[in-house]
């Protein structure tokens, strides 16, 4: 089990620097002349010098890609071109509103999402199985933002139930707890069908299993079979597959951020992206890249401590 | 007998499975009873309906299942208009079951502490530590050592006769009236099953509830039955006391089945008895006796009648026109005749001749087990298993030669290094003179014209895509055939391995067993080899069609003097067709020798236990103490000395820290083994 971990961190620290090569590799590739896209066409030639000096620009791209790997080691992800902010001072004031967004958008989803899969599964074709089908490929097949919208449209201005846009007041929990409903149902409704899809189907492949019939046989109640016995072995791949809907929400829920106004890592890679501040950029992707590395980690970690047989392996 | 002493009875109970494709009638009047405190057995051959019984009982059913008529009763309650909650009360605790593969019957992911107290939900009195306690009790009972211990793992930590026991141990937990057995032992192997069955007989003997015993076995239903029910395409065709059956049958399937059990089979140059003919489709039942258009005693009227349910004295009723009419004269079997005779040589020896065909030398077949980082780090020194050891064998000429091991005995292996489909650590094989690691491309291509393989599944090994005729065209389209007329060479084969010509449009899964395994025979021999490699090639398939299967290789072999080596777990089943046999254990031949060597006079403890392993279809033959105890040790950690010695009761100092030499107790007789027997 300990060697299997160190091989995973092995692992993931290959992966972030591979991350980190074609960040570096994408920003250098991008045509224009940095400096004239960065300052604009009124810079002077001292200005200029001065950035190229600052931004090591004037050095060759391997040395520039060092000076880069240190500092992000170092946690040092540079400045903004224009504010001279640390990038990760940024970045760390916008990551808890994407973190929070993804996992209230992701934990009503696994709420709601698996005992509806185990539901469809243990009355398989039956007429409320195939209309929850209906629905979930529904909500699997609508882009969050034309939930965002309608959702918008109906519960904050027809309704008036929930505020239109922003994050709420710093410090008042209740008031950002209020505006982060919306955008989180928005967040999570596809994953609902999703993963009532996912449940349902690895769960009729487990209720087929010998040890379920073993398990009717000794005459476990029908609830404890479904929601223990088979839900246990039926989650692991699900798990897994919610790992990378968390990594993949903390910079996929760009629409919802962006048509709420709120505050987050996708909104902050959209802005800065346009605004071609690219020190931004690289630290804001190196930071998702790192979150996702690090999720898809804890679910390994998770799966292979639920799973006896593949920790038996390891 | 009236039913108030019958635990479970069934009486005239018929089901079909409905399907898009149409009704299956899978049982039709069926009666039977289970009196309290009996062993019942269900024998019969696969899809007769022994497991649909056993379903029903407990009223597992697939919903696809509709019953028809007749009536299941659990001690005078009626099973079948039961509400699922009280269904679900006699579940477990006054009926339970033990099912055919331990593999997929526990959980993974709950220890199996966990699984056994959860079935002790119902008794709300105990503590957590009283049921533990009870769970452990009973650990202990059905054989699992430091069953404290084991309390706390997980089902991936058991081995598979370990888990069997796990199962009976959980199916006994709540002392149910009725335990139901459904082939326990058949997903074991031969010194597994044996121990498995000695730990049923044990429970028996102190059980006060009845046991429903369903076995394809006649061997294990002759041990341990008090009554038997023989099944036949949905029907009780006879049941009767445990003597009745097997001494004194009246229904010719019956008898038939017990002839052609392979532990029964006298000679070894006849054609072994077969029942010709395949198991007709329940879809559309046919008028008369189910059983006619394969019964050797057909009269004209089988097919017209439907015979009744006759009792002829006692508890002995069968179903069949000719044993009810009074003239009939049944021969009768006397308890221990003509089991397990010596075996003869009428079979002519292999052409006399020196040439060896395979030369197999000090083979070593290992696999890594382990990587290269892992390895370095754990500072393990050999990061692999070796799957076969020193193994030297040699095949002439029209020989046969019959491997035989439990699984992971590195069998499968030996028929994968000598066909080069795996590569080998150390060793020479050499193929007609040839060493087969020398050749080169075009050489290889040759050398597996000559020799082929037939693989162990029948159905799975041929393509599903791919039509029959296809399948058997197949090696003339790898191989270079210019000059040779396919379609002939197709139809030749066809013919040759009994295959009815309008097969050759359909597909594998639309054949049987046996039909699939007779393609599996037309594609071995379409490049006319010298050497076929059978790995199992009757497991899986009922005994009815074994010998068929075998009768068809021997006749092969005759007239093609090809050589066979055939790998099995099963002695019984390679004895007839073997000149040389050759015993496995942990990658090692630990005896070899001629045929008549090894059954008159095996000298490895581990032959001897495999031997004895087999349950004879003789009530009077039941075997009472268990020749060899324990498990077969990982091929990771080796055991020192002789790697028999933890399983062997004549083990003692010198075998425990030294390794046998070869001992060469005849020419032809090789036994690695201190004290042979």
């Amino acid at each position: 089990m300990l060697f299997y971990i160190i091989q995973r961190i092995g692992l993931s620290v290959l992966i972030l620097f591979l991350v980190l090569l074609t960040l570096f590799a994408l920003i250098h590739i991008i045509p224009g002349d940095p400096v004239s896209i960065a300052l604009g066409p009124r810079a002077t030639p001292e200005i200029e010098a001065r950035f190229i000096e600052k931004m090591h620009l004037d050095k060759p791209w391997y040395e520039q890609f060092v000076v880069f790997a240190v500092g992000a080691l170092k946690g040092d992800l540079g400045e903004d071109i224009f504010t001279g902010q640390k990038v990760s001072d940024i970045i760390f004031s916008q990551l808890p509103y994407t973190i929070a967004l993804a996992l209230s958008g992701l934990g009503w989803a696994v709420c709601i999402g698996i005992p509806l899969g185990c539901f469809s599964a243990s009355y398989p074709n039956s007429l409320l199985d195939r209309m929850l089908g209906v629905i979930s490929v529904g909500t699997i097949a609508m882009p969050s933002f034309v939930v965002s919208i309608y959702s918008l449209l109906i519960f904050a201005i027809m309704l008036n139930w929930f505020p239109v846009i922003g994050a709420g007041e710093k410090g008042d929990l209740i008031d950002q707890l209020h505006h982060l409903v919306l955008p989180a149902f928005a967040v999570g409704l596809g994953w609902v069908g999703y993963l009532a899809r996912m449940v349902r189907a690895s769960m009729l492949e487990v209720l087929s299993e010998n040890f379920i019939r073993a398990s009717i046989s000794f005459g476990i109640p029908r609830v404890k079979i479904i929601y223990l016995y088979a839900l246990k072995v039926a989650i692991l791949p699900t798990i897994t597959l919610i790992g990378i809907g968390f990594g993949g929400l903390l910079s996929g829920a760009v629409f919802a951020e962006i048509i709420f106004a709120r505050p987050g890592i996708g909104k902050l890679i959209y802005d800065m992206v346009e605004a071609r501040n690219f020190p931004v950029v690289q630290g804001s992707v190196l930071i998702t890249a790192f979150m996702f590395i690090f999720t898809m980690l804890v679910t390994d970690l998770i799966v292979a401590y639920l799973d006896p047989r593949l920790r038996k392996k390891l | 007998m009236t039913p108030d002493h019958a635990i479970l009875d069934i009486q005239n109970l018929s089901l079909d499975y409905v399907s898009s494709s149409g009704r299956m009638h899978a049982l039709r009047n069926i009666n039977l009873t289970v009196p309290k405190g009996k062993v019942v057995g269900i024998v019969g051959e696969s899809g007769c309906g022994k497991s649909t019984i056993a379903a029903a009982s407990m009223r597992l059913l697939s919903p696809n299942a509709e019953i028809v008529s007749g009536s299941i009763r659990f001690d005078r309650e009626d099973i079948l208009s039961l509400s699922e909650k009280e269904i679900r009360n006699l579940r477990g605790s006054d009926m339970a079951m033990v099912f055919q593969d331990p593999m997929t019957s526990l959980n993974p992911v709950f220890t199996v502490g966990n699984l056994m107290t959860d079935l002790l939900y119902r008794r709300t009195e105990l503590s957590r530590n009283e049921k533990r306690t009870l769970a452990i009790e009973m650990l202990d009972r059905v054989g699992i050592s430091d069953p404290a211990l084991r309390f706390d793992q997980y089902p991936n930590e058991f081995s598979g006769g370990m888990r069997q026991r796990i199962c009976i141990a959980m199916a006994l937990l709540c002392n149910p009236r009725l335990l139901i057995a459904d082939e326990p032992t058949t997903a074991l192997d031969v010194t597994m099953a044996a121990q498995i069955m000695s730990l049923l007989k044990d429970i028996k003997n102190d059980f006060s509830g009845s046991i429903l015993f369903i076995s394809h076995n006649l061997g294990l239903i002759a041990e341990i039955c008090d009554e038997v029910v023989v099944m036949y395409a949905g029907e009780v065709v006879e049941r009767g006391t445990v003597e009745d059956i097997f001494y004194h049958s009246r229904h010719p399937y019956t008898r038939k089945l017990i002839e052609c059990d392979p532990t029964i089979i006298p000679e070894s140059d006849k054609q072994l008895p077969t029942i010709k003919g395949y198991v007709p489709s329940l879809q559309y039942v046919p008028e008369g006796c189910i059983y006619a258009d394969r019964c050797h005693e057909v009269l004209p009227e089988c097919s017209q009648v439907h015979p009744k349910e006759t009792q002829i004295d006692g508890k002995h009723f069968f179903r069949c026109l000719l044993a009810a009419a009074n003239d009939h004269v049944v021969e009768k079997r006397s308890p221990g005749a003509a089991v397990l005779p010596g075996t003869d040589e009428n079979k002519p020896p292999a052409a006399p001749c020196d040439d060896h065909l395979l030369t197999v030398s000090n083979v070593n077949v290992r696999f890594r087990n382990q990587g290269v980082l892992s390895a370095f780090i754990r500072r393990v020194k050999y990061p692999y298993i070796d799957a076969c050891l020193d193994v030297s064998l040699t095949i002439k000429p029209g020989e046969t030669y019959g491997l035989i091991g439990e699984s992971g005995s590195g069998k499968t292996t030996l028929g994968l290094a000598i066909m080069r489909l795996t590569e080998f650590a150390k060793g020479s094989i050499l193929f007609d003179n040839q060493d087969i690691r020398e050749l080169d491309q075009s050489g290889l291509t040759e050398f597996r014209r000559q020799v082929s393989m037939m693989f162990q599944d029948p159905i799975a090994s041929l393509s599903p895509r791919k039509t029959i005729i296809d399948l058997i065209r197949e090696p003339f389209d790898i191989n270079d055939t210019s000059g040779v007329d396919i379609d002939s060479e197709i139809t030749r084969l066809f013919d040759m391995v009994g295959l009815s010509h309008s097969f050759k449009s359909r597909y594998p899964h639309q054949l049987s067993g046996g039909q699939a395994r007779r393609v599996g025979v037309a594609r071995a021999l379409a490049m006319s080899p010298k050497l076929v490699i059978a790995d199992e090639p009757t497991a899986g398939l009922d005994v009815s069609i074994q010998g068929d299967v075998l009768n068809l290789m021997n006749d092969l072999q005759a007239q093609l003097g090809l050589s066979y080596l055939i790998i099995s777990h099963n002695l019984p089943v390679v004895r007839h067709i073997s000149d040389q046999i050759g015993i496995m254990y942990m990658g090692r031949l630990v005896e070899q020798g001629r045929k008549k060597d090894i059954f008159r006079s095996a000298a490895h403890p581990y032959t001897k236990a495999l031997l004895e392993g087999v349950p004879q279809p003789d009530p009077s033959k039941r075997r009472d103490n268990l020749s060899i105890i324990g498990e077969i040790p990982s091929l990771s950690n080796r055991p020192p000395g002789c790697e028999f010695h933890t399983r062997c009761p004549h083990a003692d100092e010198l075998c425990r820290t030294t390794f046998p030499a070869p001992n060469d107790l005849s020419p032809d007789h090789t036994v690695l083994c201190h004290y042979p027997l």
